[in-house]
């Protein structure tokens, strides 16, 4: 296999990748818009899918695929709060649109804080993985 | 057209370049025809190969 084809089927197996990741977004969708079946019926997509977004994202940032110059705190802090901000439109429309549970704010209040501390755990593990990444970097540039 | 004539001049056909260089014989076929970018690597390695500088198989003087 020369670079020509290694090039080739990065790009190809990199587009399926996404293919995949649609369809398993549009499976979640039909199944609970269209079959109306409960959450915890394709929780197992929800996870895997989770998961490959995170590894995804970590393996981006660790190997440099991602131009990050500098780690700035306004970036990072803002970042956080479109997450958060995400997250909670995000758990606001699972119970109180399209969940029959109407939660009272005092509910939702707990299980934003639940949003805010897992998106906080994630960043850190993503800032973190920047780090090393660009420390890896630095030290292949130096040897 | 560089490439292929620097080929031609060494004797070679496409398929015994491609050996000496590690690649398919396509690959040879599609940087002469201008298809395809050869990475860095390969350009020095073609260049070796054929005992000429990457400016004389690579660099277009009109492009400048």
């Amino acid at each position: 296999m020369d670079e020509r084809n290694k090039q080739i089927a990065l790009r190809i197996i990199a587009i399926m990748y996404f293919l995949t990741i649609f369809a398993m977004q549009g499976i979640a969708i039909y199944r609970q818009f269209v079959l109306g079946q409960e959450l915890s019926e394709f929780e197992d997509i929800a996870i895997l899918m989770t998961i490959n977004s995170l590894f995804l994202i970590s393996a981006l940032l660790y190997f440099g695929g991602v131009p990050v110059r500098k780690l700035k705190i306004k970036t990072i802090i803002l970042a956080y709060l479109v997450f958060v901000v995400l997250g909670s439109l995000f758990t606001y429309a699972k119970y109180n649109i399209f969940g029959s549970s109407d939660l009272s704010f005092k509910q939702l209040f707990d299980k934003l804080i639940i949003v805010c501390a897992i998106i906080g755990i994630m960043m850190g593990f993503w800032i973190l993985l920047s780090i090393l990444g660009k420390r890896r970097t630095e030290k292949e540039i130096g040897d | 057209m560089k490439l292929k004539v620097a080929r031609v001049e060494k004797n070679l056909s496409q398929q015994e370049l491609a050996d000496l260089c590690e690649v398919t014989r396509q690959t040879i076929g599609l940087i002469e025809k201008g298809k395809y970018n050869p990475t860095l690597n390969l350009c020095i390695k073609i260049s070796s190969v054929l005992d000429k500088t990457l400016n004389d198989l690579f660099w277009d003087e009109n492009k400048k």
